[in-house]
């Protein structure tokens, strides 16, 4: 693992200070789920064919049974969004099993890779990584996704009005949209929201129960691992130490708690998915995610001058110290 | 007190230099997270306002977070100043009275119908009404807003409803506030108040506007500034810049 950036130290101590704080204050409630320990999932690429014969991966069957019944069922009716003459419906392509939709939250790649002199076929499931200091959720601006303790980064259907700020701000451009369902159909459909954001929660009504996700379990071969995610982690490492191979999730987005393992380097992967993504009817679509290696979090940025926002106050109350003591002092020298 | 009678410029000073930042950081820092703000709605793409010339920034989640955070900091620092300096010189003279709603109510009855008004103070009962609201929504938007910079720093999840609460109550403490600003612009339909507009920008009013509408302050400044006729007359030959 690489040695930890001072800038990188500093952030993590005041953040794990103010959470201390704020967890003895009683104001954060995951001190409540502190004997939940978070799930983390590994994926085996050395292992998965991506179900070599089958139509559909089993996985993305499985997935997709499993969560039918959170799936969108949508307005007969559905409108523009205003003043756009677009929307995104997803009805018609329900059966496309080839990319993320908010019928398909998982769907398995396939490159061919060049790598020291011989050409490796890889196959990547992918999904929601479940990301450690997700954006999506933190910056959803009604609070409708969020972490949960168990890992899943899940969004609350009932609240979500389909702004598809999440996707924008999701290195890989994973939640879906379905428009003509969700709060926004409540208020007035044609002018504000646009739907309902759809991806992957982890299968969370089963992590929450104690099971494995539907296609942890339907992998035929065990390309997939699901678990405790410190365990998942060094799994992924000691697989790749083994294998002289390279990890994907652990560093991308300032962490997540997918870990990837491949036997080739995922700089040659997202090479050849960002050829493949050109090839696609709508090439600047989302849905078909690539895998840059070592993206950083969209938060970064703003985390950096956390700490002088928050030190703003401080510097008011001793500039008003100041200023006043000087004025009252003028006052006296006046007379006033 | 820096409130005192200009004889020689026929004004009143009315606020000193803090009070004018502090108006003045308030106000524009709120614009731009008013504006910043409804960026991270998301509203700018959807309602193409980046296609609006030298607008092409707006649609972008990170330019207007940055300018989200950045005035938020001027905000933070000016309230914060704010509070203290005024509790540090013991000047509460803004904060609600009792029978300030009927006051109120009978100033714009006046205002309305050009009938008289009651004597005022320094401020008038709207104004201290306007600053109670518009500080209220302001404070509950600065202790949420720092709940979700909080959040959004690595290893900070709240779980459970708690961002739900935060983010919403945030929202609508937006939209209270935004109300609360429109009011406060629209008092400057009335004519009795644009005096009260030059004030905001050079600290003095007229002489003449606050022996007419601010009898009580006017009383008191002059009962003060009398129990000190020396300084009066020190204060009188002195540069404009050096009677405060």
């Amino acid at each position: 693992m690489s040695l930890l950036s001072r800038r990188d130290f500093i952030k993590r101590t005041l953040a794990a200070g103010v959470a201390s704080g704020l967890v003895l204050s009683g104001l954060g409630k995951a001190a409540e789920g502190a004997t939940i320990t978070p799930r983390g999932t590994f994926y085996d690429l050395t292992k998965c064919d991506g179900c070599k014969g089958l139509k559909v991966p089993r996985c993305v069957s499985a997935c997709r049974e499993e969560n039918s019944f959170k799936f969108p069922k949508p307005a007969e009716h559905i409108e523009y969004y205003w003043p756009q003459k677009k929307k995104e419906d997803w009805q018609d392509k329900k059966d496309l099993t080839t990319r993320l939709t908010p019928y398909n939250w998982t769907f398995v790649q396939h490159v061919q890779v060049k790598h020291n002199g011989r050409t490796v076929d890889v196959f990547i499931p992918r999904r929601c990584m479940h990301c450690d200091n997700p954006p999506c959720a933190n910056l959803c601006p009604f609070g409708a996704q969020g972490k949960t303790p168990e890992g899943p980064v899940i969004i609350n259907p009932n609240l979500c009005l389909g702004g598809a700020k999440c996707r924008d701000v999701c290195p890989w451009g994973i939640p879906a949209r379905q428009a003509g369902v969700g709060l926004y159909m409540k208020l007035a459909p044609r002018y504000v929201g646009g739907g309902v954001m759809y991806k992957c929660d982890l299968c969370y009504h089963r992590v929450k129960e104690g099971k494995i996700p539907a296609c942890v379990e339907a992998c035929p071969r065990g390309a997939i691992a699901f678990g405790d995610k410190e365990e998942m982690r060094a799994l992924a490492w000691k697989r790749a130490r083994e294998i002289g191979g390279y990890v994907y999730g652990d560093k991308e987005n300032g962490g997540t708690s997918t870990f990837y393992v491949s036997p080739v380097p995922f700089e040659l992967i997202h090479e050849q998915l960002l050829a493949q993504k050109k090839k696609q009817p709508n090439p600047t679509a989302p849905g078909f995610p690539g895998m840059p290696v070592g993206v950083g979090n969209f938060l970064d940025s703003v985390n950096g001058i956390a700490g002088a926002l928050l030190v703003a106050p401080l510097a008011g109350t001793f500039a008003a110290g100041y200023a006043a003591y000087r004025t009252m002092k003028g006052e006296e020298d006046h007379g006033g | 007190m820096a409130d005192k009678i200009l004889v020689r410029e026929n004004k009143v000073r009315r606020h000193n230099v803090s009070v004018l930042f502090v108006h003045w950081a308030v106000a524009i820092s709120t614009i731009l997270l008013i504006f910043s703000g409804f960026g991270q709605m998301p509203m700018y793409r959807r309602y193409m306002v980046y296609k609006i010339p030298g607008l092409g920034w707006s649609a972008d989640f990170s330019v207007t977070l940055y300018m989200h955070y950045v005035a938020a900091a001027v905000l933070m620092f000016a309230v914060a100043y704010h509070i203290v300096f005024h509790v540090l010189r013991k000047e509460y003279g803004i904060l609600p009275r009792k029978g300030d709603l009927k006051e109120s109510y009978m100033i714009i009855k006046a205002m309305l119908t050009g009938g008289k008004e009651p004597p005022s103070d320094k401020f008038l009962a709207e104004q201290r009404l306007a600053y109670a609201y518009i500080g209220f929504w302001l404070l509950v938007i600065i202790v949420t807003g720092i709940i979700k910079v909080l959040k959004n720093l690595p290893g900070i999840n709240f779980t459970g409803n708690t961002m739900i609460w935060v983010t919403d109550i945030h929202t609508f403490a937006t939209f209270m506030l935004i109300f609360g600003i429109l009011a406060h612009l629209a008092a400057f339909l009335f004519k009795a108040n644009r005096p009260l507009l030059r004030g905001m920008f050079t600290g003095k009013v007229d002489l003449e506007y606050v022996k007419h509408r601010h009898p009580l302050w006017y009383d008191r400044m002059v009962k003060k500034q009398a129990k000190s006729p020396d300084s009066r007359e020190r204060a009188a030959n002195l540069p404009q810049d050096m009677t405060v």
